[in-house]
């Protein structure tokens, strides 16, 4: 065999051993793999990246050094981009794989962007129509071969991932009745998917589910209003029958502790949103009571869905700043683990593993909710509750001090970084009834005005802040005329790209702030960004596209580019050097 | 909506029957935060858990601060995540065609959910609207 034909069956070989090794791990994503995901930052394995959820990926191709030499390696446009493309992409062995609005799911090569397989669920069209909360799609979990994905009415599906073929499908939520069903993304743990329903303002009682991960069958169910039944404490904390509308949910992905085998995840809000109740809140008004399990964090069981700890943030919220936001950031620090959690309201909580608070610091610097949290103990110092009647100025706005996008940590700086909003609010507290028939309607008991200014004397903004996670020390701070909506992504190559709302992907040097590229993509961020290695090589990949429940504010605030910005397209836009 | 108590015990009683039949869950142990009992009685002055409108008919203002005003700020009043309604220069039946239909990605369609009666209660409330 002459030396060339040796070296090509050499090769041809090589790339036959390299497909079977690729579609045999293909199919083998589980828990050990999920565990130690950091490990091979080549993939992004799950929604907050892996377990710990740093949004951080190992990688250093890319870096602070040749980030100006950055450009577009392929794009995808998304089909169906109705209110933009909100989903966060996953890697595995070189294939993405990424949802869109309408519950697309498609499979890519991550080093071509040529299109493998496209899935598209078969939806009750005539329910999404009647959703307010609809029809984006934020995410995906992957393992035992299948792309999991909650619908917009209220199953999960399990796609098979190398045919794209639906393997199997459970009915969860009764969608149409409750209107809502699943925008978040589910999260893998063991032999369960776990995937919280949307709920806050709607008037429900936001169930959590465990289901099997291979057979689709329900295996656990978690009421986050008022707990499974009568003998749970949270029931006696709803005065009157309450707790039969009482909203809640857990609309975002959580974080797990495989040490304590413990499953943590974010309540949202009470319903309906503003309690006429003021500070009578305790006996009277909408919802009398602290309103467990909402605006809460959850230690959940993964094999029974029992509640072992909890902390409630905000003990009966009347402001709409639910837990459901903020990932489990897990940290260690001098020999003790942590949980660095952001509340939408603007604090963020640091936990021990049982959720004992450790510590609370303000991130966004116009809040008056509440005057303060006491860092110790986690109690609301100073409430501000509405009653009947107008009121001036709430800050946050309702869209959040923290938004439901992801900050990210970086263990090479130490630096939390994090998008902050300064927004307010002028409202009218009015007495409200849940609508229910024939299906149920957002109960908000307000009417409101987002403001310009701030307290503060500055105008509506939001800014890029790095802080100490422990402590919320500010290490440096970029401000943003407005406030980008899309998560972060910091690397190993000492960087934190930013996703703005007008169209930009900033660069920026992770350990000053300052700037070292950018690249307009043409129409606004709202979703997720990752990056990841395909064929040896490292690549940054954006979901790009405009709209949403808080983008649809930045028309009445800032005028143009929103005002004529789509909100009906999408791409994922991917970077390489 | 008339018959909307006795479909909204039903609606309740259904998501009951859902509780009962996952697994049985036992009290959780807070470590972070001992919720007070002893405070949620049930409270006179909490408005009925069914929905819809009086004898006078759809309280059209209430439903803004439920649900409109989501998108429709200041009770319609000023421009938010949707379009300004006071002043609107639509004419009713474009009005009662948005209501009723939606607008993909922007407003759900209310078809369903708002008899012909209610919509034109929602209309007479857009018209109505001043500067508050």
């Amino acid at each position: 065999m002459k030396r060339s034909h040796l070296r090509h069956a050499v090769v041809a070989a090589a790339a036959a051993l390299s497909l079977t090794t690729m579609a045999a791990r293909a199919a083998d994503v589980d828990t050990k793999r999920l565990l130690e995901a950091d490990k091979h930052p080549a993939d992004w394995l799950t929604y907050h990246g892996s377990y710990k959820s740093w949004h951080y990926s190992g990688l250093d191709q890319i870096n602070a050094t040749n980030v100006k030499n950055l450009k577009v390696a392929w794009t995808h446009a998304t089909p169906r981009s109705t209110r933009g493309l909100q989903s966060f992409p996953l890697v595995v062995d070189g294939v993405l794989y990424y949802s869109g609005s309408f519950n697309q799911l498609f499979a890519l090569d991550g080093a071509t962007g040529n299109l493998i397989w496209a899935y598209k669920q078969k939806l009750n069209e005539d329910l999404v129509a009647k959703q307010t909360h609809s029809p984006y799609n934020r995410g995906i979990a992957i393992g035992f071969g299948n792309i999991y994905m909650g619908t917009l009415d209220g199953k999960l599906a399990a796609i098979d991932m190398k045919t794209g073929k639906l393997n199997w499908e459970t009915k969860l939520v009764e969608s149409e009745k409750l209107t809502v069903g699943f925008t978040g993304a589910p999260l893998l743990v063991k032999d369960k998917v776990i995937i919280g329903s949307q709920g806050g303002e709607w008037p429900y009682r936001g169930p959590i589910f465990g289901v099997d991960a291979n057979s689709g069958k329900l295996a656990w169910t978690f009421f986050t209003v008022g707990g499974n039944d009568e003998s749970d404490p949270a029931r006696k904390t709803w005065g009157g029958d309450s707790w039969k509308t009482g909203g809640g949910g857990g609309w975002m992905a959580g974080g797990y502790d495989p040490k304590t085998n413990t499953v943590y995840w974010g309540t949202a809000n009470p319903a309906p949103l503003y309690d006429w109740g003021g500070a009578d809140w305790k006996t009277t008004g909408a919802r009398p009571g602290d309103n467990l399990y909402t605006t809460s964090v959850l230690g959940l069981d993964p094999d029974t869905g029992k509640v072992k700890f909890f902390h409630q943030e905000l003990p009966h919220d009347a402001w709409d700043f639910d837990s459901a936001v903020g990932e489990f950031v897990m940290l260690e620090r001098g020999g003790k683990e942590y949980i660095v959690h952001a509340n939408k309201g603007g604090f963020v909580f640091v936990y021990d593993r049982n959720l004992k608070v450790e510590n609370v610091w303000q991130g966004v610097k116009n809040i008056n909710f509440v005057k303060s949290i006491d860092p110790k103990t986690g109690e609301l110092i100073g409430r501000r509750d509405m009653a009947e009647g107008k009121h001036e100025a709430l800050c946050p706005y309702i869209a959040g001090g923290y938004s439901w996008n992801s900050g990210t940590y970086n263990p090479g700086t130490g630096l939390y970084y994090k998008v902050a909003n300064e927004w307010c609010m002028d409202l009218e507290v009015v007495k409200t009834t849940p609508i229910l028939e024939p299906m149920a309607q957002l109960n908000i008991g307000s009417n409101f005005t987002v403001n310009k200014t701030t307290p503060d004397g500055g105008k509506a903004r939001g800014h890029v802040s790095a802080y100490d996670p422990f402590t919320g020390k500010v290490k440096w701070e970029v401000e943003y005329a407005q406030p980008p909506l899309a998560s972060l992504l910091s690397t190993k190559g000492n960087l934190v790209f930013v996703p703005d709302a007008r169209g930009w992907l900033h660069a920026l040097d992770a350990r000053t702030g300052k700037e070292l590229w950018s690249h307009n993509d043409g129409q606004g961020h709202n979703g997720g960004i990752i990056s990841y290695m395909a064929k040896g090589k490292q690549y940054i990949a954006v979901a790009t596209g405009w709209g949403g429940l808080a983008g649809d504010d930045y028309k009445a605030l800032w005028g143009e580019p929103w005002t004529s910005m789509p909100t009906d397209q999408g791409a994922l836009v991917v970077f390489g050097l | 909506m008339q018959q909307r108590l006795v479909a909204t015990l039903g609606f309740v009683l259904g998501i009951g029957c859902c509780a009962t039949a996952v697994a049985q869950i036992s009290g959780p142990m807070s470590s972070g935060y001992k919720p007070s009992t002893a405070q949620a009685q049930p409270s006179t002055t909490q408005a009925p858990p069914v929905a819809g409108k009086d004898e006078k008919g759809l309280d059209v203002n209430k439903l803004f601060a439920g649900t409109c005003g989501w998108c429709h700020s200041n009770g319609g009043r000023t421009a938010g995540k949707g379009p300004q309604l006071m002043g609107t220069t639509l004419t009713d039946a474009e009005i009662a065609s948005r209501i009723k239909n939606g607008k993909p990605g922007a407003m759900p369609a209310f078809g369903g959910t708002f008899s012909d009666d209610d919509i034109k209660a929602i209309i007479r409330y857009i018209r109505d609207l001043k500067e508050s």
